[in-house]
């Protein structure tokens, strides 16, 4: 019997002292979900980079998709930070952080200096045309919104029947508000929900790559742009009183938190809050990324590597 | 003669075509009466706007969520404490170590359990994660897995004793395990996430919750098929019960449940990978990855990393339940690479004989390690008690194998500590196939014939089945759709079923998912519709023809195991997104069992039907279509069903591929962080689910008594 006892107290200190390994180096770790699109993965990596490389900690990151779980994560101490919040599709945030009039759960660490725009867009053959490709102008006089109606029948899809389709923010969860916002406009047409970020893109490219003409949701800054020549159409100005008849608003996009990390990692807090990435650096980045292929952390490492004057400025 | 009489009374041929044809008759009728309905109804049905706003079932659902998490989030966080305690001791154990040590380790289970060709198998999986350059995040999944299925084994087992113990307890935990089954696993992932926290120990609690029917199941099987004689022999002897079922019943329930566990570990695969969307790490974030990308190449790589993992594991695990591998003794040439009508090949013949001897020297090497190590720990415990050292040879001579792997590892590890001999796996072995194959992918996409083609496709599955079937569904009214599926219940099964069937559309109705109800309903009619009219004939195919059957069967098993995200890549590249792309998705998804069924049903028929639908002149094709066909049907019906309930657990992931029905609402719930929106559509889903394969089951059992089958 004392024999089998002593065993099992071996093995659990054995166990026990296996386990207290990694909790040794907590104070260096932290974790942080990556965004679910390129954009928000580079913003994420160069402050990652920093951390690991001038401060000296480990980064966990973590795939998921982005919304209110990242919220949730964040107030419940899961994740430390989170990147480039856009506060238009994140109502959630509202709920949580002061500064948009939330609980204070979850604390504002700074804007990323990325300022996103969302709209409706179309290739620039369906207004010009392409000789090269020989693709004739469809909707030559395509500029705002109040000229739709009358092309609707340029872009017609199987599942929207006479109308015009709109493929419109595929995440209903994102409030886009699509349908809503062609029928108080006035604009005839069908918006079609993809479903998700992904089918979005593929739809997109894959017309544009047979040349078809097609009105489709997008935001900037977006590899889309990069991949495919866009042209936006004018919607009336953003009015939040008669949303979501209007544009989006500018989003002023931001780093959060949980709210001990400014007094547990200065450091880190400091640098979010002094960071300031530009839409033009994001974008060369994102093509060499989405565009040529290249892969991610061999992007940004490079960049980095070259731009070592701008990102010194971010440091405490 | 008969026939001939009543024919010539008046009304006699109507009386005759319902007695010969009555299903028909009443087919045609109902539908004919449906489209009379559908015509004057007209637009769109509204169920009674009073009534769903009498039923705010998901706002009271987030409002209990609300109220009741703070109370129990502490209790659940320290349990998540645990599981991951062990999670991360056991990766930083695998992903520390060198990977040769990891690599013998996890090899040589199979080879214990399953012999040679097992042992090559599961070589090969390992090696595929090496020269893919999935080590880390293979060996995150293999943790994720290892602890879910620990814990799904420890809590089943208990539960399923509980079970066979006591009919109350069965009776109660029953209902529970159906809806565990058909829940969709999102309706979960979100409570999981918040209780259990981002991760691996969200992931892994979910995994449990879904992987833990099979063992509860067979377990409760299995103690209770033991016969009530053998209890009664144990009883007699004056065991108590509790000995009675460790010594007597557990023992005897073992094979069922090992057969458990083996389906459990399937299971878990499926949710490891799918917990990705609550950030669990491994190999579903490489495929989530490719999705989110667009990168076929990328998710390709993952999903192969994975089936091979599951092959592997499904395998192993099969073997332990199955302990009867040749013995090192038998001296047959019985190592296959190969299929045996290749013996003659003399190459071939030489290389499985050259490896077959391998394999024994390394087996005579490793009893002699054993015996070695036992004769020297058996000399020195007999200098205390002679008997237990007598009894100790017994034990660890029976465990040659064991014993040779432990001191392989040993010294494996000891080198690691005391050398640098290992290196890192060397750059050039790797490669990755994932640039060829978007190159592909973008070259089918921009071909003109090629898309032409998916574009017909496209559209005959649009304008012929799931638009009219759309309008038609969504156009009957609420009510009479309700009646037709209640009576229809009623006749087939009983008055439970109808109750259930009526409340089951009720519930949907009142919660405002009537429209998306009816969209799921088309999805899931159309695509077993086209798995039938594609899997029926090639499982005929695959029953007649060896060669058929040979590829058939492992593209099948891939279908199966392959992690959907893999395939709706290239599904949204090629057919775009909506609705017919997740019919397509569907298909792929759920085809596998009703070709096997199939196969399975036309091979099982008794070979003197041949010779007797021979002997009546008939051909091959008459037997086929008029005798074997006909008496397939029950076996194909049980195809139609599981394709059925594979269709509805694909409902929930075809939103990301612009799927519109029931799984929308699902997704959108957990897009929202709202537990209440996604129980609401996923109990829809479940609800839609036991309706249709409750009634498809009694359909078949109808079909099989009136053929004389019971």
């Amino acid at each position: 019997m004392s024999f089998k006892l002593k065993t099992v107290l071996a093995f659990t200190v054995l166990a026990l002292s296996l386990g207290a390994l990694p909790s040794a180096q907590a104070a260096k770790r932290l974790t942080a979900p990556d965004p679910d699109w390129t954009g928000g993965v580079v913003t994420c990596r160069i402050a990652e980079y920093i951390m690991e490389n001038e401060f000296g900690y480990k980064i966990k990151t973590i795939t998921m998709p982005s919304g209110p779980g990242v919220f949730e994560g964040v107030r419940s101490g899961d994740l430390d930070f989170a990147c480039e919040s856009w506060p238009s599709y994140n109502p959630a945030g509202d709920k949580y952080i002061s500064e948009f009039g939330g609980d204070g759960s979850v604390a504002y660490l700074g804007a990323t200096g990325i300022v996103g725009k969302s709209g409706y867009f179309v290739p620039r053959y369906v207004i010009e045309g392409d000789a090269a490709r020989g693709i004739p102008a469809s909707a030559p006089k395509l500029k705002s919104y109040k000229d739709l109606n009358q092309y609707g029948h340029m872009f017609r899809s199987l599942e929207s029947g006479d109308k015009g389709n709109l493929i419109g923010c595929p995440v209903a969860a994102w409030l886009c508000e699509d349908q809503k916002r062609l029928d108080m406009l006035g604009v005839d047409f069908h918006a079609q929900a993809l479903g998700s970020e992904t089918a979005h893109w593929a739809e997109m490219q894959a017309k544009y790559k047979r040349g078809e003409p097609f009105i489709a949701y997008a935001w900037a800054p977006h590899w889309i742009h990069a991949a495919l020549d866009l042209v936006e159409i004018e919607l009336p100005p953003y009015d939040e009183a008669k949303w979501p008849a209007t544009n989006w608003a500018q989003d002023i996009t931001h780093f959060h938190g949980k709210t001990s990390l400014p007094a547990e990692h200065p450091q880190v807090a400091t640098l979010l809050q002094k960071m300031n990435l530009t839409n033009d650096m994001q974008a060369g980045i994102i093509y060499e990324i989405d565009v040529k292929k290249r892969d991610l952390d061999e992007v940004v490492e490079e960049w980095m590597v070259a731009n070592e004057s701008v990102w010194r400025q971010w440091l405490p | 003669m008969s026939a001939v009489i009543d024919n010539s009374q008046p009304g006699g041929w109507l009386n005759n075509l319902w007695e010969e044809h009555r299903g028909w008759v009443v087919s045609v009728a109902l539908f004919s009466l449906s489209l009379i309905i559908w015509k004057i109804s007209g637009d769109e049905t509204v169920f009674p706007e009073n009534w769903s706003a009498a039923f705010p079932f998901s706002e009271k659902v987030d409002v209990f969520d609300a109220w009741i998490r703070p109370y129990i989030q502490p209790t659940t966080r320290a349990i998540a404490a645990g599981a991951v305690w062990l999670y991360e001791i056991m990766v930083d154990f695998l992903t520390f170590t060198q990977w040769q040590v990891v690599f013998v380790i996890l090899v040589l289970p199979a080879f214990g359990y399953g012999g040679l060709r097992l042992g090559l198998l599961a070589i090969i999986a390992v090696s595929s994660w090496l020269v893919l350059d999935f080590w880390d995040e293979s060996m995150e999944t293999l943790s994720l897995m290892s602890i879910s299925i620990l814990l799904s084994i420890v809590i089943g087992v208990l539960m399923g004793i509980a079970a066979s113990q006591n009919d109350r307890v069965e009776a109660v935990i029953k209902p529970i395990l159906d809806t565990m089954q058909t829940l969709p696993a999102f309706v979960y992932l979100i409570p999981a996430f918040y209780l259990f926290g981002i991760g691996p120990p969200g992931a892994i609690l979910a995994t449990v919750i879904y992987a833990l029917p099979p063992v509860v199941r067979l377990t409760n099987l299995g103690i209770r098929q033991v016969p009530a004689g053998i209890d009664e022999a144990s009883t007699s002897f004056g065991a108590t019960r509790i000995q009675s079922l460790i010594k007597v019943k557990l023992p005897l329930a073992m094979p069922s449940i090992k057969l458990g566990i083996n389906q459990t570990v399937m299971m878990a695969l499926a949710l490891v990978v799918l917990a990705t969307f609550i950030g669990s790490p491994g190999l579903g974030d490489i495929v989530y990855q490719g999705l989110v990308r667009l990168n076929v190449g990328k998710a390709l790589e993952g999903g192969l990393a994975i089936v091979l993992m599951a092959v592997m594991l499904d395998r192993v695990t099969y073997a332990m339940g199955h302990n009867d591998h040749t013995s090192a003794t038998n001296y047959d040439h019985e190592f296959r690479l190969f299929p045996q009508s290749m013996d003659n090949v003399k190459p071939i013949l030489f290389l499985e004989y050259g490896i077959d001897w391998l394999w024994r020297q390394i087996a005579a090497l490793g009893t002699l390690v054993t015996s070695l190590i036992t004769a020297a720990v058996c000399k020195l415990v007999a200098l205390y008690d002679a008997d237990f050292s007598e009894r100790l040879r017994e034990v660890l001579m029976a465990r040659s194998f064991l014993i040779a792997s432990l001191v392989l590892i040993g010294l494996l590890l000891l080198l690691e500590a005391y050398s640098d001999l290992y290196g890192n796996f060397p750059r050039a072995w790797e490669y990755r196939f994932r640039t060829p194959v978007n190159q592909f992918m973008d070259e089918l996409v921009t071909d003109k014939l090629f898309y032409a083609i998916t574009t017909g496709i496209k559209e005959t599955l649009w304008y012929g089945l799931i638009n009219p079937l759309n309008s038609f569904l969504k156009g009957l009214p609420w009510w009479y759709t309700t009646a037709v599926f209640t009576v229809g219940a009623f006749v087939f099964s009983g008055r439970g079923l109808a109750v259930v069937t009526f409340l089951g559309f009720l519930f949907i109705g009142a919660a405002d998912l009537w429209t998306f109800g009816m969209i799921t309903l088309t999805t899931v009619t159309v695509s077993v519709l086209i798995c039938f009219i594609i899997g029926v004939p090639l499982g005929i195919l695959s029953a007649y023809n060896k060669t058929a059957d040979a590829i058939i069967r492992p593209i099948l098993d891939t279908m199966q195991t392959m992690p959907v995200f893999v395939y709706l890549v290239p599904v949204i590249m090629l057919f775009g997104a909506g609705q017919v792309p997740s019919v397509i998705a569907t298909v792929i998804y759920a085809l596998a069992p009703l070709v096997r069924c199939t196969t399975l049903g036309i091979r099982e028929l008794p070979v003197e039907i041949n010779e007797v639908s021979n002997s009546f002149g008939a051909n091959l094709v008459q037997t086929l279509t008029k005798v074997k066909i006909p008496m397939a049907i029950p076996a194909i019906m049980v195809g139609i069903n599981q394709g059925i309930m594979m269709a509805l657990a694909m409902e929930v992931v075809t939103p990301l591929i612009g799927g519109q029905g029931l799984g929308l609402q699902v997704f959108d719930g957990m897009n929202r962080a709202s537990i209440g929106i996604s129980l609401e559509a996923g109990l829809g889903v479940v609800m839609l689910a036991i309706i249709l394969d409750r009634l498809s089951q009694a359909w078949t059992r109808t079909q099989r008594e009136a053929m004389g089958m019971v």
